[in-house]
């Protein structure tokens, strides 16, 4: 290993040395940077926010109008992970197949909330049907398979169990959906925001914690 | 015997290329870290690489500062695989 630690420089090397270079460089490539919590904290804490503002609004005003709020999650959140996610990556300095992976993943979950969301508030606009309790149910499927399959593909098991309660909330707001169970504000907006704190703000403190030991 | 490709028979050159082989792409700094090379010699080993459409290099910014990034190009990928091949006749693997 001699040869690699000196200053690199451009000489000619025999067939053994670089046999030498390339399985050095492979085994260097392999430490896998996780990075840190910050955009699933980020997405969590923004859902929950909003959550909490639109359930109390509600509450006191008993006007549906303030489902528009909604609408700052995906607008929030769209314009601030592409920048955080340029800050991680020159942090770590490195793009693998796992990371592009990830990234498509997550870009096919923005991209297919947008539609849905337009479907809502046109029902909310023009035949005044509050379609929204469709959306968290939406939201509470997709996302944890997301999560789950991120967790998958980096070996988290705090993404995966994270993931599987929110789909098991997910799944249960399906149920009652279909069932024509009511779906009370006051119970689904908690289990929406405890789905998001077992899916983001759980993970994004422990992923935060480990980044900072490491 | 097959020639070996002397772009690619280069010590940094071709830590560079098995770095960028292994991965999506990567920085300036993260591959100068990789190969203990100094960003003057590595600068030069980039640009050569770049020259001869093996790496294509982006250059940007994050922030105030600059940031490139390389990642490997199919014809780069081709002659690495050929490179290999080549070298596993040398050393008759």
């Amino acid at each position: 290993m001699l040869l690699i630690k000196k200053i690199m420089e451009e000489k000619r090397i025999t067939e053994k040395e670089s046999l030498e270079i390339i399985t050095e460089m492979i085994s260097r490539t392999k430490d896998r940077y996780l990075g840190d919590g910050s955009i699933l904290l980020m997405w969590g804490y923004l859902t929950v926010a909003v959550a909490v503002a639109v359930w109390i609004l509600l509450d006191a005003t008993h006007d549906d109008m303030w489902n528009w709020l909604w609408l700052l999650i995906p607008i929030v959140g769209s314009i601030s992970t592409p920048v955080m996610v340029r800050r991680q990556q020159s942090r770590c300095g490195v793009k693998n197949y796992s990371d592009k992976v990830i990234s498509k993943i997550w870009s096919v979950v923005g991209f297919s909330t947008v539609v849905p969301i337009m479907f809502c508030l046109a029902f909310q606009l023009i035949y005044n049907i509050d379609a929204w309790s469709m959306m968290l149910a939406y939201v509470l499927i997709l996302v944890p398979f997301a999560e789950i399959a991120q967790g998958i593909i980096l070996k988290e098991g705090i993404l995966m169990s994270g993931g599987a309660i929110g789909l098991l909330i997910g799944i249960f707001t399906l149920c009652c959906i279909a069932g024509w169970v009511e779906l009370g504000a006051h119970w689904y907006l908690p289990l929406f925001m405890a789905a998001f704190f077992a899916m983001m703000i759980i993970p994004g403190h422990m992923l935060n914690l480990r980044a900072r030991q490491r | 015997m097959k020639e070996l490709d002397p772009l690619l028979h280069s010590q940094l050159r071709l830590a560079v290329m098995s770095i960028l082989m292994n991965v999506e792409e990567a920085d300036f700094v993260y591959l100068r870290q990789k190969t203990d090379s100094t960003a003057g010699n590595l600068s030069v080993q980039l640009d050569k690489l770049s020259s001869a459409g093996y790496i294509a290099v982006d250059k940007g910014f994050i922030g105030k500062k600059t940031h490139t990034v390389c990642h490997v190009t199919e014809l780069g990928r081709k002659a690495f695989e050929e490179y290999v091949d080549a070298l596993r006749q040398y050393v008759h693997l």
